[in-house]
């Protein structure tokens, strides 16, 4: 009987004019949106390829001698997400923070398959199933198939599998098609693990078009008419889609403020001045002891800038490198000057150790970690806020998988400062070499970088992936048992007359 | 007869389960809309007011503008400070933006968002069956025998049935902008509260554009249902898919760099104007004595020559940078005002100081005044410190706004409701009652 209820529902549907509309919508759209975002993913690769030579151009031609120079040279250049035929990634604050970035992705942000899933399969599904109960008792069948015996249960389950399989047919041709043309073309190369993702983020999709067919289900079995359950499917979808996500992260930051970057530097700034006035004052009077005891060759020391010693501290400069050896040089030579110099150099650990003990008084370093430690409350205040709705775990989802959301900008991030770390190295032991061969070399002279270590991103494992994204699957799944236990209770309940 | 069908009409709206949940469903939201764009306003303010104080010479920064609390739009990156020097100018975002990364994934809920998407969609659903739902019902058929006339009817239907939509808004945004109003935070001049009521105007004509679109579908068919899945249809092309799909379009058409890609390029010049310095300092270094003084002042000439090369390729850059982008702009704008949403974005967020015209005008105001202070000579104004140039903006006026093309989206949004208004009352008088 379950397989003739479900056969019912599904010819009914299809034959149906939401049908024949959901299936060329979501063919078109969905078709018409990878086309185009795979041509932009192919001008992005081409920006991407560019910008590497570009680099390398400049690497190649004009790399300094000087260690903050070069390293202030490098920068990592982020390839396009991989999924961003499909999916546009969330951009990071080194794109949407100059001069000339495009402000249009404000005003209008872009369509992608998230965008045809939360919106249009989440809307098709609705109104597939807001007259599955309602409409039924009002044409008068749902009394005739109940005086049958067949179960209350078997209808609902009939009616769930029938409506799901002709909604999710639509999905699933029009993503295939999309899929098809992103395997032909040869701008885009995907490997197992993508397309696994990409199987992933299809079954959670269904999740989520379950999800709001079983809601439809639901406040369909609790009305008596389909047009009092349009009403009420577009009210939720509404709520659930358009407000509630949109209304959490406002109100998380209402909720738990904090206090901006700029205000909290200004606050260190405010315990750090006072405290290095005093330990160069304590320096200054030093070097005016240090002069009247040790006299000319005092003088000698500072006119090599203190040898380096804390001289940034001390007068607010860089002493040169050339200073350093020249001092380094002159104690070993002389054991007086290298008392003097150890004296000096213990004078200076003294107002640094005073110095810092006065930032940890005052509570420097707490105030960036407040910073740190409330924009993570915040920010998860506002994620667990947002999870009432099942739009902001489905956008979770598909972005973390994909590596197109938060997760995997603090991704590049840290594969960034990993390469940062191993250029910084490649770069200190270039320089010592040069050094090495050229003992009179300065910041102006140009080195030969041609082998330093290249940056390749490398997604990341799809087990970071999926733990990350397992529980708001949860919720997902636990969304939909809730609305199929509340369909299935009010059917039971239901007047069929 | 005019005057019955309308009350009758707005009675019959009153009486409907559709009118309460609609109403409470507007009335929330624009409520909460308005109170937490608000808290975001003071947020901003109070972090203007903390990045001003290290505003000076080479530092620019506007205040966010109150009517922000009603269409946010760019003001966000309009109120970043920009920094500038020699090589370009430059925005400190990480010290100003917001922490909390979420704000990337969701939308500004404000009232343009409200009226855009939600009420948008309210719109429809109040008109979706005032003619199939009426033919349903059989009274559609029963009001015609008499001795009415179907003009009357379909104008009667409308009016009656805009007004019991529209009131209730209204009163929720009078309520929410006499809030905003009385509190301390907020300062309103003359010109900012006529700004609103040219916002709240367009936003009503943007509301009876859907309207209109609903009563013709529902014109267009017989029963309600299909009228609804029609109606709905077309609302999610016309708010979603235009807007949205316009703006990648655009990019198609149009080739532009990166942003990374230009700031390179920028870096390219500098870096290798600079080599050309070091090198030109290293030759003029090895020159000694008086007789190759000469030499020494072809030097500093070569030097002037290549500071000015390198100021003047990067400025090409970015002249062609801007050109492109201004053109990617207009063609994203002329595709996505085939959607009245859109039409009314643009609409609204130029009213209100928040848009792509003002963005542009800001830019252009700081790229002046960057001119204006590499010009700048310090030596020659020694004793002149109060002359020194200082950033003055002020956003665009009411007729300013109009003049840029504002009067274009407002009449873009009045013809899109005459053709639906006359396509409904074209399909009325056609349409079959029986």
């Amino acid at each position: 009987m379950l397989k003739t209820i479900i056969a019912k529902e599904f010819l009914s549907n299809i034959i149906d004019l939401r049908f024949i509309v959901g299936f060329v919508l979501c063919i078109i759209v969905t078709i018409a949106c990878i086309m185009i975002l795979a041509h932009d993913y192919k001008q992005e690769m081409k920006d991407y390829n560019a910008r590497i030579n570009l680099e390398d151009e400049i690497l190649d031609n004009y790399a300094p001698a000087a260690l903050d120079r070069l390293l202030g040279m490098v920068s990592t250049q982020e390839p396009p997400e991989r999924f961003r035929p499909l999916i546009i990634g969330i951009q990071g604050n080194e794109n949407v923070g100059s001069f000339d970035d495009n402000p249009l992705p404000i005003l209008f942000p872009p369509l992608d398959f998230l965008f045809i899933v939360t919106i249009i399969m989440s809307l098709l599904a609705m109104l597939f199933s807001h007259d599955a109960i309602a409409g039924e008792r009002q044409n008068g069948t749902l009394r005739l198939v109940i005086s049958n015996s067949i179960s209350r249960t078997t209808i609902l389950f009939g009616k769930f599998i029938g409506g799901i399989a002709s909604l999710i047919i639509p999905f699933i041709l029009a993503l295939l098609a999309g899929v098809l043309y992103i395997s032909v073309n040869p701008a885009i190369q995907w490997d197992g693990s993508a397309w696994t993702e990409l199987a992933l983020l299809t079954a959670a999709s269904i999740t989520f078009i379950t999800l709001f067919y079983l809601l439809g289900l639901m406040v369909s079995t609790f009305s008596r008419y389909s047009s009092t359950s349009i009403l009420n499917c577009l009210f939720l979808w509404v709520l659930l889609i358009l407000v509630i996500p949109n209304v959490c992260t406002y109100i998380s930051a209402q909720l738990c403020r904090i206090p901006s970057i700029k205000e909290t530097e200004r606050k260190q700034d405010e315990i750090k001045y006072p405290a290095l006035k005093v330990a160069r004052k304590h320096m200054k009077e030093a070097a005016k002891r240090f002069k009247l005891r040790y006299g000319g060759l005092f003088s000698e020391f500072e006119s090599m800038e203190f040898g380096g010693i804390g001289t940034w501290f001390f007068l607010d400069r860089e002493a040169a490198s050339t200073h350093q050896k020249a001092a380094q040089q002159r104690a070993e030579e002389d054991p007086e000057f290298k008392v003097m110099m150890d004296a000096f150099r213990q004078e200076f650990e003294m107002a640094m150790k005073e110095f810092r003990r006065t930032l940890k008084e005052a509570g420097f370093d707490k105030l960036g970690r407040d910073l740190g430690r409330k924009s993570v409350v915040q920010t998860n205040l506002a994620k667990n806020l947002a999870c009432i709705s099942p739009f902001a775990n489905f956008v979770y989802i598909a972005r973390d998988l994909t590596g197109t959301g938060l997760r995997s900008l603090d991704y590049f991030e840290q594969t960034k400062d990993e390469y940062g770390d191993q250029f910084q190295s490649y770069a200190e032991e270039k320089i010592s070499d040069a050094r090495k061969k050229n003992p009179a070399l300065d910041k102006e002279y140009y080195l030969d970088v041609s082998d330093r270590p290249r940056f390749a991103f490398k997604e990341e494992p799809l087990k970071g992936k999926l733990g990350e994204v397992l529980p708001y699957w949860g919720i997902l799944v636990l969304f939909n048992v809730v609305f199929f236990v509340s369909a299935f209770a009010g059917f039971m309940r239901y007047d069929v007359r | 007869m005019l005057k019955s069908i309308i009350r009758k009409e707005i009675l019959n709206n009153l009486l409907s389960y559709k009118f309460s949940i609609i109403i409470i469903l507007s009335t929330i939201l624009i409520l909460v809309s308005i109170f937490v764009m608000y808290r975001d306003y003071c947020l901003a303010m109070e972090n203007h007011d903390i990045l001003r104080k290290e505003s000076g010479d080479s530092i620019q920064i506007i205040p966010p503008t109150p009517l922000g609390i009603f269409t946010k739009g760019l003001d966000e990156n309009l109120c970043r400070s920009f920094e500038i020097d020699r090589k370009g100018i430059g925005i400190s975002n990480k010290k100003q933006k917001s922490v909390n990364d979420l704000f990337k994934l969701f939308t500004a809920p404000d009232l343009l968002y409200v009226i855009k998407v939600i009420l948008s969609l309210c719109a429809m659903l109040f008109a979706f069956d005032i003619i199939c739902g009426e033919k349903e019902t059989g009274t559609l058929r029963q009001t015609l025998s008499n001795r009415l006339k179907r003009p009357i009817l379909i104008i009667g239907k409308w009016t009656g049935g805009f007004t019991s939509f529209i009131l209730p808004f209204f009163i929720a945004v009078l309520l929410g902008t006499t809030y905003v109003t009385l509190s301390p935070m907020v300062d309103m001049n003359t010109q900012d509260c006529a700004k609103l009521g040219l916002f709240l105007l367009s936003g009503v004509i943007y509301l009876a554009v859907f309207f209109s679109l609903g009563l013709l579908i529902s014109c267009l068919t017989h029963r309600s249902s299909t009228s609804l899945f029609i109606s709905l249809f077309v609302w999610a092309i016309l708010v979603f898919l235009i807007p949205n799909l316009g703006n990648i379009l655009a990019r198609q058409l149009v080739e532009i760099p990166t942003v990374q890609h230009l700031e390179l390029k920028r870096r390219r010049n500098w870096i290798k104007g600079n080599f050309e310095l070091t090198e030109l300092e290293r030759r003029r270094d090895r020159i000694k004595g008086d007789s190759e003084l000469r030499k020494v002042d072809d030097s500093r000439r070569r030097e002037i020559i290549i500071i000015r090369r390198m100021m003047a390729e990067i400025d090409k850059l970015n002249e062609d940078y801007r050109n492109r982008f201004n053109r990617l702009v207009k063609v994203s704008q002329n595709i996505t005002r085939f959607s009245p949403a859109a039409a009314f974005t643009f609409l609204a967020t130029d009213i209100m100081g928040t848009g792509m015209a003002e963005e542009r005008r800001l830019k252009r105001a700081v790229l002046q005044h960057r001119n204006i202070l590499i010009d700048w000579n310090p030596k020659e104004h020694r004793d002149e410190k109060s002359k020194q140039p200082v950033f003055n903006y002020q956003r665009s006026s009411v007729k300013e706004i109009l003049g840029q093309g504002g009067l274009s989206n407002f009449l873009i949004l009045i013809l899109f409701n005459i053709l639906f208004f006359t396509g409904a009352y074209v399909a009325f008088l056609r349409y079959d009652v029986r």
